[in-house]
């Protein structure tokens, strides 16, 4: 008698749980930019540990190079921008889950990806070096990581690149994977690994945010390659990748961009008006 | 560290303590559920509840959290960060709770029920007036512990994007190069939370004791 | 699904070699915390009060804060006062001395339920301090918090999860970098979820096992 009261009332109450969450299932896939303009508002997901793109200053505000653009961009589709901050490995999963309609990263074009996901026009080169300890004379040029114990992040194009390199040298390269690059730049700093392959622009602002723990090793090792904003192939999609990859050209002529990297990297550089065909 | 960073971990403290209350309640009702499942005569009911159970309690949260936050879009369920957070939260200390309150219900002597059986209670006025009563009053250090481990455990779901105290904490020693600091405070607002609970379900647990005379 | 399982067997050294790394961290990260939560408990029993205080201020702070909070103080904050640690050690050291904080807690109130009676009985028939021990206290001690040893065993196979943040190569680590680099993450998960469990349940069948093996030392606690 007694379980027979309890059943019912869990099965009451799973239904008045469950039909609540059951609910969007009615909703079917529209017009990407139709819905953002709709909502107002444009979802990115980023990671929040990637300076000087997305990182969180010294107050705790979230800044960058990014954050500047998306606003920009955010002006010219008349939209607000929403951010969704996530560990970087779990970034495109979310994005593939539909959770943000585009991704800031941003992330280097890479052949495999290019294969999976849409990129926008490149916003800045990305091409991988090496950031080691300042002071650190065992490592003049890139060839001398050979059988040490170098950094990078977890489930990045970086990552990748640096593999690759150490295949060509004697003795290889050991890899340790973080899941973000600032732990892996505070595990140089403390000593546990020699370097950090990570793109120009990133270890070139850390080198010159700490010159007094931090230097770039030049060159670079990596082939020359871009970083972009990543959306998806799926077909509603592309009217907005179009509009973004629109506002970022805009942006590029009237010298908006300029200034941005001016503000962000110290110095201006040219990007491709296309996505360049991946050398890596 | 300036008041408005302090200020800032605060504030993300709030948020820990707020997103595990939410997971809590919540947790506690589909808790109520899964015992009652798992109480069920029904084979139907109580096999469904013990692979629930065991799962919950048998997977890492950071694995469920991801989980949660990227397969429930693959069949159309598409929950922002904070809901999938509460959601995993919700579910783990559920199993657990379903499992301290089958424990207070089996505690229940039958001869009160018996009793209440020949004074002719129906089975929901034993429910309401007995076997509730007398299980959640069991249950209530349980429940208590629980509450803290969530607190704890919130510490994780930063991995579905929300910025709690945890993430609060890496995000400013990153920022400040000041991990130690961070992290402490962090540990020190954790404690405080952590142990007001435990202080608070202490004199809830004096309160019950001397009502029930 | 979108994991390829062919990849998955070539990857297969890889997964093992997470999976030893899982393993070995966790069986001596519990049996170090249990062997150090029994030193807290008994130096908080018979040890001197103030040892007492400054122990139970041990196990309530270590209780009291996430282990990830642990984590990051012991492995970033650490370099910061000289101590630098790679990451398998900080994570079995971490891992350890959050583990004995919780088997401290077991192991106290194990020492608190085992009747005085039994213990007057057996000076009456004349058994020697450490026949006591050997002979009463530790075997009926033992049948009271195995049941809970194995939960915190089971709650700590789970907190080796964590391990992968600091970088440790164990099972999330090595089965999220495979999903990432297969574009198939929740799969991976998936995959890793399955894992858990079953290491999960075959613990706790271990547990009840040993709880019947030893149940000729159950008593009833009054």
């Amino acid at each position: 008698m007694n379980k027979r009261f309890l059943m019912k009332a869990a099965l009451g109450l799973t239904l008045a749980l469950g039909l609540p969450l059951a609910a969007p299932l009615a909703a079917h896939a529209e017009d990407t930019l139709a819905k953002v303009k709709s909502t107002g508002v444009l979802k990115v997901g980023t990671e929040t540990a990637f300076a000087p793109f997305d990182f969180i200053d010294t107050s705790g505000e979230h800044v960058g190079l990014n954050v500047d653009m998306f606003d920009e961009i955010g002006k010219e589709l008349g939209v607000k921008i929403e951010w969704v901050t996530l560990p970087w490995d779990g970034v495109f999963p979310a994005l593939e889950a539909g959770k943000f309609d585009i991704v800031a990263g941003p992330a280097t074009i890479t052949k495999a990806r290019v294969e999976r996901y849409r990129f926008t026009v490149p916003i800045a080169e990305a091409t991988v070096a090496l950031l080691k300890q300042a002071g650190d004379d065992s490592i003049e040029k890139p060839e001398d990581i050979a059988g040490k114990l170098v950094g990078s992040g977890k489930a990045t194009a970086q990552l990748a690149q640096l593999q690759e390199f150490g295949k060509t040298l004697k003795g290889g390269v050991e890899t340790r994977e973080y899941v973000s690059f600032n732990e892996a730049y505070a595990d140089l700093a403390a000593g546990r690994i020699v370097a950090v392959a990570n793109s120009l622009p990133n270890i070139a602002y850390v080198a010159q945010q700490q010159p007094d723990t931090f230097a770039v090793v030049k060159p670079a090792f990596g082939e020359p390659s871009y970083f972009g904003f990543i959306g998806t192939k799926k077909p509603e999609d592309a009217s907005l990748i179009d509009a973004v990859d629109a506002a970022i050209l805009k942006m590029k002529k009237d010298g908006r961009m300029e200034k941005l990297q001016e503000k962000w990297f110290g110095t201006t550089f040219d990007t491709p008006d296309t996505v360049p065909e991946p050398k890596v | 560290m300036s008041f408005k960073l302090f200020e800032l971990m605060l504030w993300a403290a709030g948020y820990t303590v707020v997103l595990s209350a939410i997971s809590i309640v919540i947790g506690l009702t589909i808790g109520l559920c899964v015992c009652a499942a798992k109480l069920a005569r029904s084979r139907a009911l109580s096999i469904p509840a013990t692979v629930f159970i065991s799962f919950f309690r048998g997977v890492p949260l950071l694995v469920q959290l991801l989980l949660i936050y990227n397969l429930l879009p693959a069949i159309g369920i598409s929950v922002p960060s904070v809901v999938a957070a509460v959601i995993g939260l919700s579910l783990c200390t559920a199993a657990y709770q379903a499992e301290n309150l089958r424990g207070g219900f089996n505690s229940v002597p039958k001869g009160l029920l018996e009793a209440a059986d020949m004074v002719g209670l129906s089975p929901w006025q034993q429910l309401k007036r007995i076997r509730a009563p007398i299980a959640l009053r069991l249950t209530l250090p349980a429940l208590v512990n629980e509450a803290i481990l969530i607190l704890k455990a919130s510490s994780l779901i930063s991995v579905v994007g929300v910025i709690e105290l945890t993430r609060m904490a890496q995000n400013l020693s990153a920022s400040t190069y000041r991990p130690l600091l961070f992290y402490s405070v962090a540990g020190g607002l954790y404690l405080v939370i952590c142990w007001t609970v435990a202080g608070g379900g202490a004199l809830a647990e004096r309160l019950t004791r001397t009502s029930r005379a | 699904m979108s994991l390829d399982f062919g990849l998955i067997i070539e990857q297969m050294p890889d997964i093992l070699s997470g999976l030893w790394v899982t393993l070995w961290i966790w069986v001596v990260a519990s049996i170090l915390g249990a062997a150090l939560g029994f030193l807290v408990a008994a130096a908080r029993r018979y040890g001197p009060a103030p040892l007492d205080w400054l122990l139970k201020l041990y196990v309530e702070i270590l209780r009291g804060n996430p282990f990830l909070i642990q984590l990051f103080l012991l492995y970033f904050g650490g370099p910061f006062i000289g101590l630098r640690l790679e990451p398998i050690p900080a994570g079995l050291i971490g891992l350890t001395i959050y583990a004995s904080a919780y088997f401290s807690e077991i192991f106290r109130a194990g020492f608190q339920a085992v009747p005085r009676g039994h213990v007057e009985a057996a000076q009456c028939v004349g058994l020697s301090r450490s026949q006591i021990l050997r002979r009463i206290l530790l075997p009926e001690m033992t049948m009271l918090v195995l049941p809970q040893c194995v939960n915190m065993a089971i709650i700590l196979i789970k907190e080796t999860a964590i391990l992968s943040i600091i970088t440790v190569p164990e099972m999330t680590m090595v089965i999220g970098a495979i999903g990432s680099q297969q574009y198939a993450f929740v799969d991976a998960m998936f995959l890793l979820a399955i894992f858990y469990w079953v290491l999960v349940e075959i613990c706790d069948w271990l547990g009840r096992r040993a709880e019947a093996k030893l149940s000729k030392f159950r008593f009833a606690v009054t």
